[in-house]
């Protein structure tokens, strides 16, 4: 058994952790060929399948071997990995092995920082501000001179270990990707980040308004309480995210916003699927302005849930909403890469609500 | 919304280019969970009121608002709580209560969106002259409430986003404001009300239970203290005028915040009797619930009248050349021999402030 990768583009990996980490604090990763799959199924909230190509965004010179078809399934704490990935943040290169430490099967991080320009600036500035004494200060800014002039090179390298456990193709052979039936309205979200700010303002309305109405009593009752934004969209552009509580009444609409045409090759049935496909019935409904009524898919989702799900707006890819109109809403968050073709993409499963 | 609201005219309807400002003011007065609103002619007018001893007072006039239409409401078909003003011919400005948290965390969503959304410096700045942001177009924030009952209802427009909210209207819980006799004032006092901002924080340090106003000339110049007593110990601060300007102490005459002299600590200084003393105790954690328009404002205005009842009038800078005010009342301790009596506990109370160690106990 063995996997072999060097990290190329470390912040995208660990913002990507990171994000993954807000929704739960294991992941199973199953490692196979061409493609690096990270998995968080939480007890409760919001699934993520993320699928990175093995050849693009992230990894490089990607080797992998196994008795099992060359696939590893592995668990992985996130946390733990998280922090790793930190460290490496500054570095030059990183590369992830797996290998094995008093029989305890670690994923390895390696990461390799030229200390020069680093060494050079931490000796410096201690020298700077330690010794007031100007004479002394440039001697020492000569030797700092001459010390890098011949340790430009050096490099440091840290190894960061995070305990991992290895998992018996019987024991993920369970884990299906959930199933879903044709989303009645897809649509590419505005940013991330925006839409994040707006809900968790919401959540937090919803929270003032409870608290208003019973006062002190009821705060158990208010912790306990979840909050359920209500998010819509439509075939014509339009999204609309809303809350009710019993102080108030709020929504934000956004207009002008772009609903992506289905592929033929793609979907079941070809034309013919897509003549029939729900989202084609949608497109005849609603408006543009969002004013109508008419044409909604609507999700009921849990505003913390939803929170930790939009902080992977950090990765800044785009995203693609898909709602089953009262069942679940689907997103696929596409990893930003230079070749337009086969990009690494994250989907989230967000369950609905009933009323 | 707009175009097939109804066939009668909404009650009020008022747009604000700038809904900051709406925020600012409301702010000050965000001590409580529900402020009751009364739309007028003049502009719209909540007050907050804290067990009926202290109330918070702000007016947004009609200025602040870039149009602002108001239509008195056709005589309500006799609703019970309306007997008094049946009588009357002109109907009651309509007054309701709304949750005010619920209200300034939706004018605070504001700007929200263009700020984080995209830094200035962002590649795909395609039109930055005419971003919407620069043409100070996101800052729209329409408000409206069409008739009784109805929800008060605040539509934010910001680029391609509109955030329409609707505030739930509750029947109005407190009828009367706390009385203030303009006519016969104790004392008067204009000051800079960063300087009140930094003696309540100072003696905030102690956490008294109560705080002592004094007021008297001293030497032919015009005293004033503040001091606050409680468990731990009490604390006061003193304003002295450094030169001996005396306005003469006469009733009433009008504000007319004079623009020089900023050596003055007190720009105005009035007693109705001059050679009085004025003491009155407040509660200080009440007091206290001012601090964030002390921190704003300009300058103060304090009042006490004859019965002790403290006004705190804040005047604030909304934008270059516009004030607007907001008002604190409160009512006293009582007095030993005070003849009047108010809510509240009858505590004996001594001439000198800061010998005093009781502490006041809370009403609520």
């Amino acid at each position: 058994m063995r996997f072999k990768a060097s990290i190329q583009n470390i912040s995208t990996f660990t913002k990507l952790t990171a994000s993954l980490n807000s929704l739960g604090p294991l992941a199973w990763v199953k490692l196979s060929e061409n493609q690096a799959c990270f998995t968080i199924i939480p007890e409760q909230g919001t699934q993520v399948w993320a699928y990175l190509r093995t050849q693009d965004t992230i990894f490089e010179s990607y080797t992998i071997q196994s008795a099992a078809d060359n696939i590893i399934n592995l668990e992985v704490p996130l946390t733990s990995l998280t922090r790793a990935l930190k460290s490496a943040l500054q570095a030059t290169s990183a590369s992830i092995r797996l290998t094995k430490k008093d029989n305890i099967p670690l994923l390895a991080l390696t990461i390799v920082t030229t200390s020069s320009g680093t060494s050079r600036g931490a000796f410096g500035t201690t020298t700077g501000t330690s010794n007031p004494d100007d004479a002394f200060g440039d001697e020492h800014e000569a030797g700092t001179g001459f010390d890098s002039a011949f340790g430009r090179d050096r490099e440091t390298i840290v190894t960061q270990e995070v305990p991992v456990r290895v998992l018996s193709p019987e024991t993920v052979s369970g884990l299906h990707e959930p199933r879903c039936r044709e989303p009645d309205v897809h649509i590419m979200l505005p940013p991330l980040i925006q839409l994040k700010s707006i809900s968790d303002r919401f959540t937090k309305l919803a929270l003032v308004g409870a608290k208003s109405v019973g006062g002190s009593t009821v705060t158990a009752a208010v912790s306990s309480q979840r909050t359920r934004l209500e998010m819509a969209a439509n075939m014509h552009g339009c999204l609309r995210l809303s809350i009710q509580s019993d102080a108030m009444n709020i929504s934000s609409v956004w207009t002008g916003l772009s609903n992506p045409e289905l592929d033929p090759s793609q979907v079941l049935g070809g034309e013919e699927g897509i003549r029939e496909h729900p989202s084609t019935r949608m497109k005849e409904l609603g408006s543009a302005d969002g004013r109508s009524e008419e044409g909604w898919a609507t999700v009921r989702i849990d505003g913390k849930d939803w929170g930790k799900v939009m902080s992977v707006g950090r990765l800044g890819g785009k995203v693609i909403a898909c709602f089953c109109h009262e069942h679940a809403l689907i997103l696929y968050v596409y990893l930003p890469n230079d070749n337009g073709m086969d990009e690494s993409v994250l989907t989230y499963y967000v369950s609905s609500y009933s009323a | 919304m707009s175009d097939a609201d109804h066939q009668e005219l909404p009650v009020f309807n008022a747009v604000s280019g700038s809904a900051r400002q709406l925020y600012l003011l409301l702010r000050c007065i965000s001590f409580a969970d529900k402020a009751q609103v009364q739309i007028t002619e003049e502009g719209l007018r909540f007050s907050v009121e804290e067990s009926s001893i202290m109330e918070g007072l702000a007016f947004l006039d009609k200025s602040l608002f870039t149009s602002y239409q108001y239509n008195a409401p056709a005589l309500r078909p006799s609703t019970p709580n309306s007997q008094d003003s049946a009588a009357s011919e002109t109907p009651e400005p309509p007054t309701f209560q709304i949750s005010l948290p619920s209200l300034l965390e939706t004018l605070q969503i504001f700007g929200l969106t263009d700020q984080n959304s995209r830094p200035p410096w962002a590649r795909e700045a395609q039109s930055m002259a005419f971003s919407s942001n620069i043409l100070g177009m996101n800052n729209l924030c329409r408000l409206s409430y069409i008739s009784h009952g109805s929800p008060l209802s605040i539509i934010i427009t910001e680029s391609s986003i509109t955030t329409t909210c609707a505030l739930t209207t509750y029947e109005p819980a407190f009828t009367a404001d706390i009385p203030f006799e303009r006519q016969s004032l104790a004392v008067k006092i204009i000051m800079r009300a960063s300087w009140l901002h930094d003696a309540i924080t100072e003696l905030a340090s102690t956490a008294p239970s109560r705080l002592t106003l004094v007021a008297r000339m001293q030497r032919g110049k015009p005293y004033f203290a503040l001091s606050a007593s409680g468990p731990l110990g009490s604390a006061s601060v003193e304003f002295n005028n450094a030169a001996s300007t005396i306005y003469p102490p006469t009733a009433a005459t009008n504000a007319t915040t004079p623009d020089t002299a900023p050596s003055l600590l007190l720009e105005t200084f009035q007693l109705a009797d001059p050679s009085a003393r004025v003491t009155n105790s407040y509660k200080f954690a009440l007091i206290q619930k001012a601090a964030r328009a002390m921190a704003v404002a300009t300058k103060v205005s304090v009042r006490g009248d004859a019965q002790g009842v403290l006004s705190l009038q804040f005047m604030i800078e909304v934008e270059a050349g516009k004030v607007s005010f907001v008002d604190f009342r409160f009512v006293p301790f009582v007095a030993e021999e005070g003849d009047y009596e108010e809510e509240g506990e009858s505590e004996g109370e001594e001439e000198v402030a800061d010998r005093e160690d009781e502490s006041g106990e809370d009403e609520e």
